[in-house]
This record gives C-alpha cells, structure tokens and sequence, in this order.
C-alpha cells in the first residue's frame, strides 16, 4: 500500500466507523431496540474491518516513482549544502 | 497503517472508542425518558402476630399490590427489580426497612400486574417495637439499563397501623 492508499484507507475507517455509529444509532432509537443498533454496528465494523484491513488494488492506483539513483544523489547533495547554508545563516543571527 | 497488523490494530481500537461513546449516548438518551408508573400497595388483613422464642415480634400479612410499570421501560431498559419494604421508626433506630416481597420485572409486557400475596419473606423486628406501632409501605424500583449507570426510584404509602396484640 502505498502513501496515498495509506491516507485514503485512514480515512476511509473513520469515516465508515462513524457513518455506522450514526445509521445504528438512528435505527435502533428508531426501533425502540438497543440490541438491534449492536447488530447494526457490529456489521458495520466488521465491513469496516474487510474493507480496510486486506490490501485491495485501489490502494496502489498510484504508485510512488522512486528517482533514479544519480538524480537522488545529486537533489541530496544540493539539500545537503541547502541545510549547511541555513545553519551558518541560523548561527551567524543567533551571535549578533 | 503500512501493514496488515497495523491496520487492524487501528480499525479495532477506534471501532471500540466508537463503541464506548455510542453506549454513553444510548445511556444519555434515558435521561430524556419520562415514566409515570401507576402503583398502589395496601394491607388486606394481618394474618397473624407472635413472639418468636428468641423475643422477637413476627407480622403475617397480606397484601394488595397493584402496579403498571410499562412506562418505566425504556428502549435501554434490561429489567426492573421491584421490592415491598415495610418501613418504621422504634425509639432506638430511625431506620428500621424489612422487606417483604421482590419481583424481577424483565419486559414491558409483563410490567402490568395486580397480586395478592402474603409476605414472601417473614416480617420480623429486632425487639418488639411493633405491637401498635405505625408502618409504612414502600415500592422501591431498581431500574437496570443494557449501558449506562442503575437507578433506584420508590413510592411510599404511608398510614399503616399494626394491632396492639
């Protein structure tokens, strides 16, 4: 699962658990029967849990590119120096 | 959420959180609940008066007990369990409760009930302080929801007399 699935099934969870706590809650208020919003909600988590729980293809619609190993190497050295510049500047204000 | 065990682990957790605050609402919503149960308690006849060898004062009575307690159950109701006390007052102790009769009342359509009965357990005083002494009745009511905290509720019907012999 990659970094996009990974945010789409947290919310998918959330969202599925509370929209099951609402629809258990309204039909067993609404049938007197708290033992029927259980079953409601019971069902509902477990359907959150196969939906959320397996690795379903949807996840992985977009995979992460990796950069190639020069490129990463050459964008890491320019952050490197980036980092090094900006803690000299960071240092420098810090003695005035 | 990058493994399987990760991602059940959270979906549990969270569905149980749900769960518990689900269970607080069920038992927030009692409180909007109004009940107006009908109940009348009386004494037929009292059946007999004697002293126990160790010296103290034993009732026999019947009772009249009549009540509706269909309005008490809510959707979060489990049971009730109802209980007679006979209640008075001797110059020793203020207090003094014996209770006499006990039901468990496990829904609504048998919540509806009008019995005569002796007293299912014996009435008997620590002393003889009740030869002539005054008594109450009281319906007291546990209600036990399926979530959420059991409260007691009760009535009292006062003016009961015991006989001097």
């Amino acid at each position: 699962m990659n970094w996009e699935g990974q945010k789409l099934v947290e919310e998918l969870m959330q969202y599925l658990l509370l929209a099951s706590a609402l629809i258990s809650f309204s039909t067993g208020f609404g049938f007197s029967s708290v033992k029927l919003m259980f079953l409601i909600y019971a069902s509902g988590a477990l359907l959150t849990l196969l939906i959320t729980v397996p690795d379903w293809p949807f996840y992985n619609r977009r995979p992460l590119v990796w950069l190639d190993a020069k490129v990463a190497e050459a964008s890491n050295s320019r952050l490197l120096k980036a980092k090094v510049a900006a803690q000299q500047k960071a240092s420098k204000t810090m003695k005035k | 959420m990058h493994s399987y065990a990760l991602r059940v682990n959270t979906a549990v957790t969270l569905a149980i959180m749900v769960l518990a605050v689900l269970c607080s609402f069920v038992s927030l919503s009692d409180h909007f609940h109004a009940s107006s149960p009908h109940v009348h308690l009386e004494v037929l006849s009292i059946d007999a008066f004697q002293r126990q060898k160790a010296g103290n004062d034993e009732v026999w009575l019947t009772l009249n007990i009549s009540a509706d307690f269909s309005s008490v159950f809510s959707w979060n109701t489990k049971q009730l369990f109802i209980f007679v006390a006979a209640e008075y007052v001797t110059p020793k102790n203020v207090v003094n409760q014996v209770s006499l009769w006990d039901a468990i009342l496990v829904s609504k359509n048998h919540a509806k009930f009008s019995i005569k009965t002796r007293n299912k357990y014996s009435f008997v005083d620590q002393g003889n302080n009740l030869r002539g002494s005054d008594f109450n009745l009281t319906m007291y009511w546990h209600v036990m929801p399926l979530t959420g905290a059991m409260y007691t509720e009760k009535q009292v019907f006062s003016g009961f007399r015991l006989p001097t012999e």
